[in-house]
């Protein structure tokens, strides 16, 4: 559990800067930063599934 | 494009103003600092906000900060980490100053957290080279 609040703090964190210095309106930097956010989850979620196989 | 054609926009490029080279420094320097001195607020906050929350996360879960010396390992792998580190300004050279975070503890090593903060301390530094760059693109009047 602790290992997936950290990769959510980290997501947060990262998306946080990209959403704001990307994009002209506030309304698309926050979309911007929140699709940021949630690519960094799904690919850390696929990435661990996948490591979780490999031994 | 022919050659001389990208000559010539080359040229049409004004350079920037020293302004914006201060800011950027300053950007560098203080997380955050670069944006307020632009007035901008809500990116500074938000932006070196940022870069501060991840530094001391990843201080407080054991994270080790990088320089040019380290035990039983080549000085030229600890450049590109190094320059990361370097990126959160102020918060590396104070700790570098205080040797805070340098040492190669194998206690601080176990920790379950020590990557997560060896990472939350590279992204900082590297965060906050992008909020340089973006205090210098405001400053020089290349973004809104």
């Amino acid at each position: 559990m602790r290992h997936f609040l950290v990769m959510t703090l980290f997501a947060g964190l990262a998306s946080v800067v990209f959403g704001a210095m990307a994009k002209d309106t506030t309304r698309d930097r926050v979309f911007y930063g929140l699709k940021v956010f949630a690519e960094f989850m799904l690919i850390g979620l696929v990435l661990g599934w996948i490591l979780y196989f490999i031994p | 494009m022919v050659k001389t054609e990208r000559l010539q926009q080359a040229d049409e490029v004004e350079p920037a103003p020293s302004s914006a080279w201060l800011t950027g420094a300053a950007a560098w320097f203080v997380p955050g600092l670069g944006h307020l001195l632009l007035k901008r607020w809500w990116r500074a906050l938000l932006m070196g906000g940022a870069v501060w929350a991840c530094f001391f996360v990843g201080m407080a879960m054991g994270g080790h900060l990088f320089d040019l010396y380290a035990e039983g390992s080549s000085t030229l792998l600890q450049v590109p980490p190094m320059i990361a580190n370097l990126g959160t300004g102020i918060l590396y050279i104070v700790s570098w100053v205080f040797d805070y975070g340098f040492k190669d503890d194998p206690a601080q090593a176990a920790r379950a957290t020590y990557e997560y903060g060896n990472t939350f301390l590279l992204i900082a530094g590297l965060l906050n080279y992008l909020n340089m760059l973006d205090a210098f693109d405001i400053a020089a009047g290349r973004k809104p």
